[in-house]
């Protein structure tokens, strides 16, 4: 197992790096859009576009994790079991620094975005663990039946571009912080179904993935 | 310490692709495992490192279960045949990374030896393995097969697309990395003549069963072929274990497997001559001939 966590943390670095990347562009975009840059704002802002990032990372890693490295793991002798506990250990890292990142840039900058912000970590989470469950299977549906994935891949490519073009349209009038807080308003309070759908989707990708590793045979 | 498969049965799409094989691999020995194209070499390679699921029947490596018992799987290496086309997920990766990668699982991974082979099959470990050609991507598994260290080792056709000089490198490593660890290896290959000096015992597998286990060299010595004309050859071989009839017109010639005490009647005007490896394989897979 020590070896099969080796490996999993070492893929959450490297997708950090993808995480940090895409929070950057987003970043960038709503400074190009901003006018009379308040950086106090802005940097509390930042912790939104990182959950975005990893959402989306979250996301489009599981086609690659399903069809290379969970076979490539098989190959090398490791069981079906440790495989599947090591990817969740992987999503619930990153998960886990996305989060923590978040905590401490609003605990370094306060204010009353920032104050918001830490209130909205618990839904931050919930939304987070279930777009990885989601997206995992999702994932395992594109490498399986490549027609419907290609759907959801139009549809995720859509999402993102959909934020990059909200990130810049809403921070086109100034990053004010009425703005932020009237979107982040929205995740203060979490919904009793949201919380309830995290156990509900952890289950159904546990589930899903056990019934079809159990079976697969190692391509590479 | 053996590793012992019982009365395994894989089907696809309700056809039996392997039935109910048994076999029991000691350790110590370099194996070949032998066959036609679709005889279920690979299929059975990947039931005993459990990287298929049997449909029925067990694999035991000192009495454990193999499947989903890391204990028993950190002991087996099989280092697949890469398939690195546009299509497949390795395709994008570096050598050195699935080295890496390799490296981290292996317990008794040897990073010595590891950088003397990249260095002596001149490899470039940057290289994307979609990028490389065939005998590069054997190189890749051979590398692996070889620095896992594992006890039992499992090489599928290492020598595709090798030119001459790596493959007697390839078996010449084989052989010192046996005589110095006494590890076991099943090597699968369709160059059967070039490994017939390395494979200690020889396992033939025809149409998903196990024909014969045995031991290279008696397996060859107990084979002869007979050719003559037609009513010599049958009389010599009366009473015999004979395969692979050809016949051109008043000629025949068969290949014969002798048993303890058996012997082929030269007293007849019959040609007897020894036959090689791939010879006897051919005779006990192949089917007969008969032109005019």
């Amino acid at each position: 197992m020590k070896r099969n966590l080796k490996f999993w943390t070492r893929y959450n670095w490297e997708f950090t790096g993808l995480m940090l990347a895409i929070a950057a562009v987003l970043s960038v975009v709503a400074v190009f859009g901003a006018e009379g840059l308040d950086l106090r704002t802005f940097a509390t802002v930042v912790p939104y576009f990182l959950c975005i990032g990893a959402a989306l990372c979250i996301l489009l890693s599981n086609t690659g994790t399903h069809t290379l490295y969970m076979p490539l793991l098989m190959s090398m002798g490791e069981t079906r079991r440790n495989v599947l506990l090591g990817f969740h250990y992987f999503r619930a890292l990153t998960i886990a620094v996305t989060v923590a990142l978040c905590a401490v840039i609003w605990l370094v900058v306060p204010g009353e975005v920032s104050s918001q912000g830490l209130r909205s970590i618990p839904t931050i989470l919930c939304v987070l663990i279930i777009a990885s469950a989601m997206g995992s299977i999702m994932g395992t549906v594109f490498s399986k039946w490549k027609w419907l994935g290609t759907i959801i891949i139009i549809v995720i490519c859509g999402f993102a571009g959909g934020t990059v073009g909200f990130a810049g349209a809403t921070m086109a009038d100034g990053l004010a912080v009425a703005k932020t807080m009237e979107l982040a308003a929205y995740l203060v309070t979490m919904p009793w179904w949201l919380a309830a759908a995290v156990p509900v989707s952890l289950a159904l990708d546990v589930a899903f993935h056990w019934m079809l590793l159990r079976r697969q045979e190692v391509k590479l | 310490m053996s590793l012992h498969c019982e009365n395994i049965v894989k089907t696809y799409s309700g056809k039996n692709v392997l039935h109910d094989v048994t076999l029991d691999l000691q350790p110590g020995k370099i194996y070949g495992l032998i066959g036609r194209n679709g005889a279920g070499k690979t299929t059975l390679l990947s039931i005993l490192s459990a990287q298929n699921p049997a449909t029925k029947g067990s694999v035991t490596l000192d009495g454990d279960q193999v499947w989903e018992n890391r204990k028993s799987l950190s002991k087996i290496c099989f280092s697949r045949e890469l398939n690195a086309n546009a299509e497949s997920g390795i395709a994008a990766m570096k050598a050195k990374e699935y080295l890496r990668i390799a490296s981290t699982y292996y317990e008794d991974w040897d990073k010595t030896l590891e950088e003397r082979l990249v260095k002596l099959f001149d490899m470039n470990p940057k290289k994307k393995l979609g990028k490389m050609n065939k005998g590069m991507l054997s190189m890749i598994t051979i590398v692996v097969a070889l620095c896992s260290k594992a006890p039992y080792t499992f090489l599928d056709e290492p020598v595709a697309g090798l030119d001459v000089v790596a493959r007697e490198q390839f078996y010449k490593l084989l052989l010192e990395e046996y005589s110095s660890s006494g590890r076991t290896f099943v090597v699968s290959t369709h160059i059967i003549e070039e490994a017939a000096d390395v494979l200690e015992e020889v396992i033939i597998l025809h149409e998903g069963k196990i024909l014969l286990t045995a031991d290279t060299q008696a397996f060859v010595d107990s084979a002869v072929h007979v050719s003559g004309k037609i009513e010599e050859v049958d009389a010599a071989v009366t009473g015999l274990e004979v395969h692979h009839t050809e016949t051109v017109g008043r000629s025949k010639g068969v290949t014969v497997f002798l048993k303890p005490g058996q012997k082929v009647d030269e007293s007849r005007d019959v040609s007897v001559q020894p036959v090689s490896l791939q010879r006897a394989f051919v005779a006990l897979c192949g089917e007969e001939e008969t032109r005019q």
